[in-house]
């Protein structure tokens, strides 16, 4: 994986956020157009709701475009940010209004935004995308799925535990190995 | 090396499952190590490329200008900047380089001279280039200095409400003790007082003198003895006075003594309430009765007269 803000990408997007702790518009509205429709990908399947994972993403951008200036380059990189920015907005949503977890599971069986193929998405990001898949797949399955209802799910070790009926010091190696895992993947692929 | 506990800690505050106070101590922890601040950046990072697993939707482009309005800002035209084409946008300056020296050439100017207001754009670039970079390094220093301050002071008022919260709570138990004592007192002082009473009561003796003779029966006699101090009062009413040349003698009756004890003579100046105190002649041990007897002007050493009253 490339360290930070090294590659020229993240280079540019920190200096956009840059920008827009200066209050420049057009650098928040080049924000968006990079990184809105991954984030709301992410946030279609954390809410599973069109309308929710559009707030959840116009939350999210709030944020960013009010506390820009607290963003760190030296702690991650501008997507990583951005993406633990929504990610904490449609866990606040989820945890509120106490979502069961039939919802979540319907997640999987939707039809609509997810599956939508002409969102126009960038070769780059098409290809990241699929190099994340694919490094998904590669981590054995129990840890993917622990993986998964922790970061998309918004559950807690304990919550997974109890779902997945297993002991919660098994959950928690079971994260730990998986994004470990998934690190060496995505350092080897990236 | 990071142990495993600490590990899935530092997860567990990527994940924000902890509360509050834990996350500020993880957050301290990971400021205060670099092995471990090394550790959750690349776990967020990795959490981070988690982000690309579903597949990416087209956002509604409004938005932006959606916030910005809210924010009360006017609202500017999206430009179109994806990460496909930040190569491009970085090679600009150089572009511009180029052109600049195309142009030299096209307007006649020397090789020689064309090279050297390229090498001086490119010079003075590369200046702007460092300069920002410079800048852009003090700026985290500061904003890593600024942060570490920031969780100094907030461990700083964390420790300081705690001693508050127990000092309040040393004052309020402090408080309930001085009530429960200042209760305590007052029970022990209204105690004391009743028992004074007690006390006071159980020293006091009150004897009803009862008329001998028929003249006297509309008189009224009570005798208060205080057996501590050893007196009396004597209270007399519709006492008719004493037939010229004589008196009215009081004595104190103590078993211990062959014969009364004097307590004086009665001034009766005329017929009404009288209130005398009085004290006998001689130490008396225990007052069994009390007794007044119509004695010669001045009275006597030992009862002679006739006794017109008795009590006990």
């Amino acid at each position: 994986m490339t360290r930070l803000v090294d590659d020229p990408e993240s280079k540019f997007e920190v200096s956009l956020i840059s920008r827009i702790a200066d209050g420049d518009e057009s650098a928040f509205a080049a924000l968006y157009q990079r990184l809105s429709s991954s984030l709301y990908g992410l946030a279609y399947r954390m809410m599973n709701d069109a309308k929710e994972a559009e707030d959840v993403l116009q939350e999210g951008f709030r944020y960013i475009w009010r506390r820009a200036g607290s963003y760190d380059p030296t702690r991650s990189t501008p997507f990583a940010w951005a993406v633990m920015i929504v990610r904490n907005k449609a866990i606040d949503r989820l945890r509120i209004r106490r979502r069961g977890e039939r919802l979540r599971e319907r997640v999987e069986q939707s039809v609509g935004l997810e599956r939508d193929e002409s969102t126009g998405e960038e070769p780059a990001l098409r290809e990241r995308s699929a190099i994340v898949r694919s490094a998904l797949e590669q981590i054995p399955r129990e840890q993917r799925e622990a993986l998964e209802l922790a970061f998309f799910g918004g559950l807690t070790h304990e919550e997974i535990a109890n779902r997945l009926t297993t002991p919660l010091g098994t959950i928690k190696a079971r994260i730990r190995r998986g994004l470990l895992k998934l690190r060496e993947f995505l350092q080897e692929e990236i | 090396m990071i142990d495993e506990q600490t590990q899935d800690l530092v997860l567990q505050y990527l994940l924000g499952e902890l509360d509050a106070s834990q996350m500020e101590s993880v957050r301290a922890q990971i400021e205060s190590d670099a092995e471990l601040r090394n550790f959750a950046i690349e776990m967020e990072e990795t959490l981070g490329s988690l982000a690309y697993a579903p597949k990416p939707v087209a956002a509604p482009p409004d938005i932006p200008q959606r916030i910005l309005r809210a924010e009360g800002r006017s609202v500017q035209p999206t430009p179109k900047t994806s990460r496909s084409k930040i190569v491009a946008l970085n090679f600009l300056p150089w572009a511009l380089a180029a052109c600049l020296a195309i142009a030299c050439v096209i307007l006649g100017l020397d090789r020689e001279r064309a090279r050297d207001v390229f090498s001086k754009e490119l010079a003075s670039l590369r200046a702007t280039n460092a300069e920002t970079t410079q800048t852009l390094a003090h700026l985290q220093q500061k904003s890593t200095e600024l942060e570490k301050q920031l969780a100094a002071l907030k461990e700083n008022d964390a420790e300081a409400l705690t001693e508050l919260a127990a000092l309040k709570q040393k004052a309020a138990r402090d408080e309930q003790a001085v009530a429960a004592l200042t209760q305590k007192d007052a029970d022990s002082q209204k105690e004391l007082a009743a028992l004074k009473q007690k006390n006071l009561l159980s020293e006091v003796r009150i004897a009803t003198l009862k008329a001998q003779v028929a003249r006297f029966q509309q008189t009224n006699a009570v005798v208060v003895w205080d057996t501590d101090q050893r007196n009396g009062v004597l209270q007399l009413d519709k006492l008719p006075p004493p037939a010229p040349g004589k008196d009215y003698q009081l004595w104190v009756i103590d078993p211990s003594k062959p014969l009364p004890v004097s307590a004086g003579v009665l001034s009766v100046p005329s017929v009404g309430l009288i209130r005398t105190s009085f004290h006998p002649t001689q130490p008396v041990q225990s007052a069994a009765a009390f007794a007044i007897s119509v004695e010669k002007s001045g009275g006597s050493m030992k009862p002679e007269g006739q006794i017109i009253f008795i009590g006990k």
